[in-house]
């Protein structure tokens, strides 16, 4: 009894930090599939999306930085936590239609590593940005107890534990994280698979080049993908920030294992993304309770393997030649 | 005496489109041959099999009487099969030379060495091949140009030049005079027929100028749709009627 | 190039001086002489013995630069591991996001022989070096499976995998968080003590027998990149960076090519990181962290990748404006009281951020490419004024 739902503990724990992986993968995944661009900066629009939802959602007392020696020591708008799922994806899918256009789109014909070299340049200008004016300590992000609430409606509880069979009480926000990254998960899916603007995608993952030629002008669907990229990144932090610290360098921290997800699912392939964040979230889930020293480590080794023995990613295809 | 060059039931799919279509050729030591065939019959997608830019879906290509299917494309070049591209695909900020020099060097020193602390002066050997195939391509004179400041012409050359620096038994073009004015492919054609004569050199030339064709080939093989439609001596293909069909539906060539 | 211009950057191949004058006769002359390596390690004999005595011990000057002597040691440090990583990213066009796992891991074998078996400085530096060497083949050899922007994201991969095994599973050897304190770093030749200063006009110049002992790595390093660089690796690695499928078309191994650059600037990444140890006598957990890795790539890039000294002039600004400039607090126009920012040193890591980009943007080559045509542009008009 006791070590079935231990498994199910760490299956549910895995799946909720796998679905932090799946939304920055999925996002970083299309990107890099149809625009062949690579965003070392897909951290950043994660650290955004978690600073604009404390501060949409709450409001926070501030420590440091240049805001609090400027006299601000508390900062947000208390809008509650529905407002910030809202607003924050919009806000960073504007911030994600920017960036394709001022920093991808004058280096989509520019080597991989200038993309990469510009991107990580602006990764380092947008965390220093929010040290300069958040500090650098880290802000409490208080996990919202009811969502939709107004008026004399208490609205939905979303936090605390909830009852569930075999394993007892469980953290509910979890579930709610799973839930929505589901559901998002879902819907991009279905955008890609079932209309005009997927096919377009998928045509360019396959060969941008015969696109091109087709006279299909693709800058639009383009410039929708890398906001979508970003808006999913934007939820990660969003629904992620409650359940880690909060402070400038956690979109950094969060590229590697975003990136690797992709890599080790396949690039471009939605499914891969998902199939690859939940192998990485219940590794470490299971790592963290049988052997936390190696908790950090299991990812990187996981990686390695699906690497030798799959180098194109576990539901990547057959690489086509030139 | 077994052939230069055989491929066996040669097949390649692109999902589900078969670009090389149980194709057997061969090419015998000193043949010049050309593969001509209209837009998109698979001649780019043949000449990339043999030189292992692609892997066959089934089939088997012979070089000297030795499978070549399993071999890394620098080992079929090293075997002695070497290929100019469609586009020309140089070193552009490396000077004339060193773009030579950089194939006379696999050529005299293998695909790979230890030499990292060895003056590249005391190369003479590369030095040497390197000379003599600017000298052959005419780019002598034009040796320290950076090679991104060549006129196209020239940069077509030299991605013969390069090709041939590497001293292949056989050498594989795939469009050489594509892009080219017509004074630039007169004299691409020229440095062909010059090769031809000075090396004794065994190739196989993808080329949609009839003219060129006819007036510089041994044999002619026709494609279409991947497979081999038809194939002989010039004389043979002109009037070949099938040949005639898969052109423009008849027209005269 | 066989005949006369040996210089290894393909950019600067085309010198344009004039011959016909005086002025671009002496011109012309430098420009032959430049290239030769005799000249290249000399002069580079010449600045190391000179840098730290500018820097920290001249009048005026250092009183203006207001440098320090260990400091001057770290630059050397940086700067053996920028050529390094400059052979990799600026000639053969890999951008590797994982040195830190060379550098830090060769720190981190130097002190644990250091501690548990010998702390001869020349023990220290082969056994780092070796493990660096050993362990760049292992990644290189994972890495470089998957071309282009993989090797990038696999080499960070890796190198994060070693931070957090140093951090966590291996805290037995490496210490963990706390970093590996207690390194003893014994004498030279069992008789020079590193720490100490030199005697008599040795001593005025280079300062401490460190200096000295790091300075000679700084200048064999040059030496050795400078003579890679004109063999036929040299070449391969240029071609390999130009146009990697055209090289592997004349028939080159390029995997094999690549994965020996990797592990060439792998063993120069190690020579550096065990000499930090050394001059450290500590090794810090974060020398393996990824942002590690990113300093040596935004040294490399802002001195201008693809040159021979580029990547240390990177070295030195950076670690100049990390460790002196950013004391500053407020950053004035030198010699005047005009004020540009106040709080400097709480800005400059953004506004290093924000040259870099501009940098990658607009001009790929870096200052080194920039003082590059600034020189061509001189040395035209001194050509043709006459
Ligand atoms: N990498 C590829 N992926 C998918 N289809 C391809 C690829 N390369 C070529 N094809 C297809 O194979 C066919 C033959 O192409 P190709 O060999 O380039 O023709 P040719 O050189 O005779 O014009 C064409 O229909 C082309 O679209
Ligand atoms: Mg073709």
């Amino acid at each position: 009894m006791s070590v079935l739902s231990d498994i199910v503990v760490i299956l549910l724990n895995g799946l909720q930090q796998g679905a932090i992986y799946v939304l920055l993968a999925v996002g970083l995944s299309i990107i890099l599939g149809t625009l062949k661009f690579v965003n070392f900066a897909h951290g950043a629009l994660y650290l955004i999306g978690t600073y604009a939802g404390l501060f949409v959602a709450l409001n926070v007392p501030l420590s440091n930085g240049k805001l609090y020696e400027w006299g601000l020591t508390t900062l947000g708008l208390e809008w509650g936590f529905f407002a910030a799922l809202v607003m924050v994806p919009l806000l960073v899918f504007v911030v994600g239609l920017l960036m394709e256009r001022f920093v991808a789109r004058p280096f989509y014909d520019r080597p991989d590593t200038d993309q990469i070299l510009v991107t990580f340049g602006l990764a380092i200008v947008v965390q220093e940005l929010f040290r300069i004016l958040f500090g650098s300590n880290s802000l409490p992000f208080d996990q919202p107890e009811r969502i939709l609430s107004f008026g004399s409606f208490a609205g939905i509880p979303v936090s605390g534990p909830v009852a569930l069979p075999i394993v007892g009480n469980f953290p509910q926000w979890r579930l709610w994280v799973i839930g929505i990254t589901a559901v998002l998960v879902a819907l991009v899916y279905l955008l890609v698979e079932y209309t005009d603007f997927g096919l377009v995608v998928r045509a360019g993952t396959r060969d941008a080049e015969m696109v091109r030629l087709l006279g299909i002008k693709i800058t639009r669907p383009y410039i929708v993908v890398f906001g979508i990229g970003a808006a999913l990144a934007g939820v990660a932090g969003v629904v992620g920030g409650p359940l880690n610290v909060v402070n400038p360098t956690i979109g950094t921290n969060i590229l590697v294992p975003a990136f690797l997800t992709v890599v080790i699912g396949g690039v471009g392939s939605i499914a891969g993304a998902v199939v690859g964040g939940i192998v990485f979230g219940l590794t470490t889930a299971a790592l963290v309770s049988l052997a936390p020293a190696w908790s950090q480590v299991g990812l990187y080794a996981i990686a390695a393997i699906v690497l030798l023995t799959r180098p194109q990613g576990l539901l990547g295809d057959e690489e086509v030649a030139p | 005496m077994t052939p230069l060059l055989e491929t066996e039931n040669l097949v390649k799919e692109f999902g589900g489109l078969v670009a090389t279509d149980d194709v057997n050729l061969t090419v015998e030591e000193d043949e010049r041959v050309s593969i001509i065939g209209p837009n998109g019959a698979g001649k780019s997608t043949l000449i990339n099999l043999i030189t292992r830019r692609l892997d066959p879906t089934s089939g088997d290509i012979r070089f000297k009487g030795e499978s070549i299917v399993n071999l890394e494309p620098h080992e079929v070049v090293q075997r002695g099969v070497s290929k100019s591209f469609q586009t020309a695909s140089i070193f552009p900020d490396l000077t004339v030379r060193e773009n030579a020099e950089i194939a006379a060097l696999a050529a005299e020193r293998g695909a790979f060495g230890f030499e990292f602390l060895k003056h590249r002066d005391s190369l003479t050997d590369v030095h040497d091949v390197a000379r003599n195939t600017l000298d052959s391509v005419g780019l002598l004179d034009r040796a320290n140009t950076v090679a991104t400041d060549l006129p196209y012409g020239d940069k077509r050359r030299l991605e013969i030049g390069i090709a041939l620096a590497s001293e292949p038994d056989l050498l594989l073009m795939d469009e050489p005079t594509a892009g080219m004015s017509p004074e630039e492919t007169k004299s691409t054609v020229e440095l062909i027929e010059q090769v031809k004569r000075d090396h004794g050199l065994t190739f196989v030339l993808v080329e949609h100028d009839m003219e060129i064709v006819f007036s510089i080939s041994d044999r002619i093989v026709v494609l279409s749709r991947g497979g081999i439609i038809a194939e002989g001596t010039p004389d043979e293909i002109r009037g070949n009627e099938d040949v005639q069909e898969a052109y423009l539906g008849g027209v005269e060539i | 190039m066989s005949e006369k211009d040996a210089n290894p950057s393909a950019k600067d191949a085309n010198p344009t001086a004039n011959e016909s004058l005086v002025g671009g006769d002496l011109l012309s002359r430098w420009e032959q002489l430049r290239g030769r390596e005799g000249t290249v390690v000399g002069l580079t004999a010449i600045f190391v013995a000179l840098f730290p005595w500018l820097f920290a011990r001249a009048p005026v000057i250092s009183d203006f630069l207001q440098g320090y002597q260990s400091l001057a040691t770290l630059i050397l440090i940086w700067g053996i591991f920028a050529i390094g990583f400059d052979l990799l990213l600026g000639y053969t066009g890999l951008l590797s996001f994982g040195h830190a796992a060379f550098w830090g891991g060769a720190a981190y074998a130097a002190g644990i022989v250091a501690k548990n078996v010998s702390g001869d400085p020349i023990v220290m530096v082969l056994s780092g070096t070796l493990f660096a060497i050993l362990f760049a083949w292992v990644l290189g050899f994972l890495s470089l499976r998957r071309g282009g922007i993989y090797f990038s994201i696999l080499t960070l991969a890796f190198a994060q995998m070693m931070y957090f095994m140093a951090a966590s599973p291996l805290a037995f050897l490496t210490n963990g968080e706390n970093g590996l304190t207690g390194v003893d770093v014994g004498s030279l030749f069992g008789v020079l003590h590193l720490e100490a200063d030199i005697p008599s006009v040795g001593g005025m110049l280079l300062g401490t027998w460190l200096y000295a002992f790091v300075g000679i790595f700084f200048v064999a390093a040059v030496a050795v990149a400078y003579r890679i660089l004109n063999s036929p690796y040299g070449m391969v690695f240029r071609a390999i960076r130009e146009n990697e499928q055209r090289a592997e078309f004349v028939g080159l191994n390029v995997w094999r090519y690549k994965l020996m650059a990797f592990i060439i600037s792998g063993a120069f990444a190690g020579i550096a990181g065990s000499l930090f140890t050394i001059h450290g006598a500590y090794v810090p957990l974060q020398s393996l962290f990824w942002t590690e890795s990113g300093d040596i790539v935004v040294m490399t890039v802002l001195g201008g990748a693809g040159s021979m000294f580029g990547p240390v002039l990177g070295v030195g600004l950076y670690l100049y404006i990390e460790n002196i400039v950013s004391t500053i607090q407020v950053l004035t126009i030198p010699f005047t009281d005009i004020v540009l920012i106040q709080d400097f040193g709480y800005y400059w890591h953004l506004l290093l951020g924000i040259v870099f980009v501009a940098v990658v943007w607009v001009v790929p080559d870096g200052l080194w490419g920039i003082i590059g045509r600034v020189r061509t542009f001189v040395s035209e008009k001194v050509g043709g004024e006459q």
